[in-house]
């Protein structure tokens, strides 16, 4: 059970003279599912398109369930593939489409059609069975995409952005089926997006990629509680990010400055990191606790004085932006029923506990 | 102003299909007028021009042009298939230039072509090749730029990301022309095919070089009677022609479901 459906040593690619994918190395346990995340052109289809064999590294190994890949095609792998723009065949019906890849591997006819219905089934398509794919809608096409690839149940699925088109109702069912049909299947998934709650939302870990290069890899709560760089800070969730002006240790305490004009806060320096080396500080907005009186925080170290400059009603919640005042602008979220009158240019008192505030290396 | 377009535009349409349509009608009003004389009243109509059309000397040039045509339309479907799956859909190196050889033809005039294949033929000493085999080449020879660029286009328009999604279902090579660019490029090179069968079967310039007594296809034979005689049995042959193209173009519509890529559709 602590196999590995893949394993990228030292994988890079080149195209020309331009390096998209910079010396990865991954693994990924049977079973898992696991989120490729990262903005736009750092290299997530271009890895997953060397996984199927429709791209060969420049340089290193991929391996599928230990076996190296080199020379393998797509069609020997026995992985399965869920495109970004559905790919259907337009010439089949739902059910064809949803069938093809049993018939190419010329399974028994009754045993295809079960498939094909159990397949349609798992994503809510009963009944379309004999449409052809341009009479569906973009979500429909979408699920019908999923249902084709999982249909010869395949061990292991990639899906390049698989909810990308899809309106923000659909996206949310969508991620729920998923989950399910991975589970239930008991499949390898490799997730590619650049949706960060999606990711956060499924993944039982998440490769965060940055310019070709793993950033980070950790399960969903180890990095959005411990980003390891401000890059991934930023990219995962809501931050404050703050670039360290000073730190120093007074006895057992360290505080640091921010900016120029004298914030300081007490922070801890985790294991295993040397206080002198944070260069940025990340503080989480539902970590800023927000306050319309002096009494309403707790008297802890880090208490600020600020100016509410704008509120951003998100129904639940609010995001609060306070400005300090030294001018440095904090983002605090609020839940809107524990202070439901707060208004623009309201004179407003912050606490950030000490352990809250991430220090970052780079 | 809109109600002034839309009649415009209704009216333009009208003009342009009589315009197509006239010179149908009194070709057709020709072949069943009782003399060389038009005549547009029906109670005089007669259909014995097509009556005549049944015999050896117009069935025969017909049969010879028909089998013609489908020879042609075969092979030069095939080829056509064969060319540009190599360079429309492998690339293979130097696509760009070989495209543009493939279709050069074109601009080259028939009666040049039909010259340059009889010189050929007759200086490398192959006589026998002057009849039919002689007519199939050279119909070759015009028809294929024509199914190459059709079929290429489809080639061109192929989504390659459903040759990779076939390919991760574990489709192997083979399957994936069978059961994924055949199927869907089938419009580029029925309508290839289509236009193939036209020009083979109406083909003069090329033809006229290359028949022999006892060996003419039905339009050369048509030139050669109007030399002694315009009588209507030529409008007769003319409107049957017309028919059974017709007809074919609806078979080849048919199987190939062209209109559905002329009108932007697939299925
Ligand atoms: N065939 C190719 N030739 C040259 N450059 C390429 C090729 N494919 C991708 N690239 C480049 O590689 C980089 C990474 O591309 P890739 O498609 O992997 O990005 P991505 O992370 O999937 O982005 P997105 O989120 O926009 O889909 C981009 O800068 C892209 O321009
Ligand atoms: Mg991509």
């Amino acid at each position: 059970m602590n196999s590995n459906d893949i394993e990228m040593v030292s994988v890079t690619k080149t195209f020309g003279s331009n390096l998209v994918v910079n010396n990865i190395d991954l693994a990924i346990p049977t079973g898992e599912f696991v989120s490729i995340l990262g903005p736009s052109g750092c290299g997530k289809t271009t890895t997953l398109n060397m996984i199927a064999g429709f791209a060969q590294p420049s340089s290193g190994e991929i391996r599928i369930r230990g076996k190296s890949q080199r020379g393998v095609p797509p069609e020997k792998r026995g992985i399965g593939m869920v495109f970004q723009n559905y790919a259907l065949f337009p010439h089949m019906t739902i059910a064809e489409n949803v069938g093809f890849g049993l018939k190419m591997k010329k399974r028994p006819a009754g045993e295809t059609r079960d498939a094909v219905q159990n397949a349609l089934r798992r994503v809510h398509l009963d009944g379309f069975e004999n449409r052809y794919p341009k009479e569906l809608s973009g979500g429909q096409q979408q699920r019908t995409a999923l249902a084709r690839a999982i249909a010869p149940e395949p061990s292991l699925l990639l899906l390049d952005e698989p909810l990308s088109n899809l309106d923000l109702k659909l996206r949310e069912a969508m991620r729920v089926e998923l989950k399910d049909i991975q589970e239930q299947l008991a499949m390898t998934f490799v997730y590619v997006t650049h949706d960060q709650d999606e990711a956060m939302a499924m993944s039982d870990r998440i490769v965060v990629m940055q310019d070709g290069v793993i950033a980070q890899t950790g399960r969903p709560a180890e990095i959005y509680e411990h980003p390891r760089s401000s890059f991934v800070a930023d990219f995962i969730g809501k931050s404050n990010l703050l670039p360290i002006s000073d730190i120093r240790q007074i006895e057992n305490d360290w505080f640091v400055s921010l900016g120029t004009k004298g914030l300081t806060l007490s922070v801890f320096i985790p294991d295993g990191m040397s206080g002198h080396d944070a260069r940025y500080c990340c503080i989480r907005p539902e970590a800023v606790r927000l306050a319309v009186t002096d009494e309403g925080i707790p008297p802890l170290p880090n208490r600020l004085e600020g100016t509410l400059s704008r509120i951003v009603n998100l129904g639940a919640y609010f995001d609060c932006f306070i400005t300090l005042k030294d001018g440095t602008v904090l983002k605090s979220l609020v839940r809107s029923t524990r202070l439901p009158g707060l208004a623009v240019n309201q004179a407003v008192f912050l606490s950030i506990d000490p352990d809250a505030v991430q220090l970052l290396s780079r | 102003m809109d109600r002034f377009l839309s009649i415009f535009f209704q009216l333009s349409l009208i003009l342009i299909l009589a315009f197509i349509a006239l010179p149908i009608l009194v070709v057709f009003a020709a072949s069943v007028s009782p003399t060389a004389t038009i005549t547009f009243d029906p109670s005089q109509w007669t259909l014995r021009w097509f009556a005549a059309l049944t015999a050896s000397r117009w069935l025969d040039p017909f049969l010879l042009s028909l089998k013609l045509a489908a020879v042609v339309t075969v092979l030069s479907g095939l080829l056509g298939l064969l060319a540009a799956y190599v360079v429309a859909y492998r690339k293979c190196p130097g696509h760009e230039a070989i495209m543009a050889l493939l279709v050069s033809p074109l601009a080259v005039p028939q009666i040049v072509k039909g010259v340059a294949i009889v010189l050929f033929l007759s200086s490398a000493g192959f006589y026998a090749l002057l009849g039919t085999p002689g007519l199939i080449m050279a119909h070759i020879v015009l028809t294929l730029p024509f199914v190459v660029r059709m079929i290429a286009g489809a080639m061109y328009n192929f989504d390659k990301r459903l040759d990779q999604a076939a390919r991760i279902l574990g489709a192997t090579s083979f399957q994936r022309i069978r059961f994924i660019l055949l199927p869907i490029i089938k419009p580029g090179l029925f309508s290839g095919m289509t236009f193939a069968f036209i020009l083979s079967f109406n083909n003069i310039p090329l033809s006229v070089f290359l028949v022999r007594p006892g060996e003419t296809t039905l339009p050369i034979t048509v030139i050669n009677h109007m030399e002694y005689s315009l009588d209507p049995v030529l409008a007769a042959v003319n409107v049957a022609s017309l028919a059974f193209i017709l007809a074919a173009i609806l078979l080849f519509e048919r199987i190939g479901g062209f209109s559905a890529q002329i009108h932007g559709g697939s299925k």
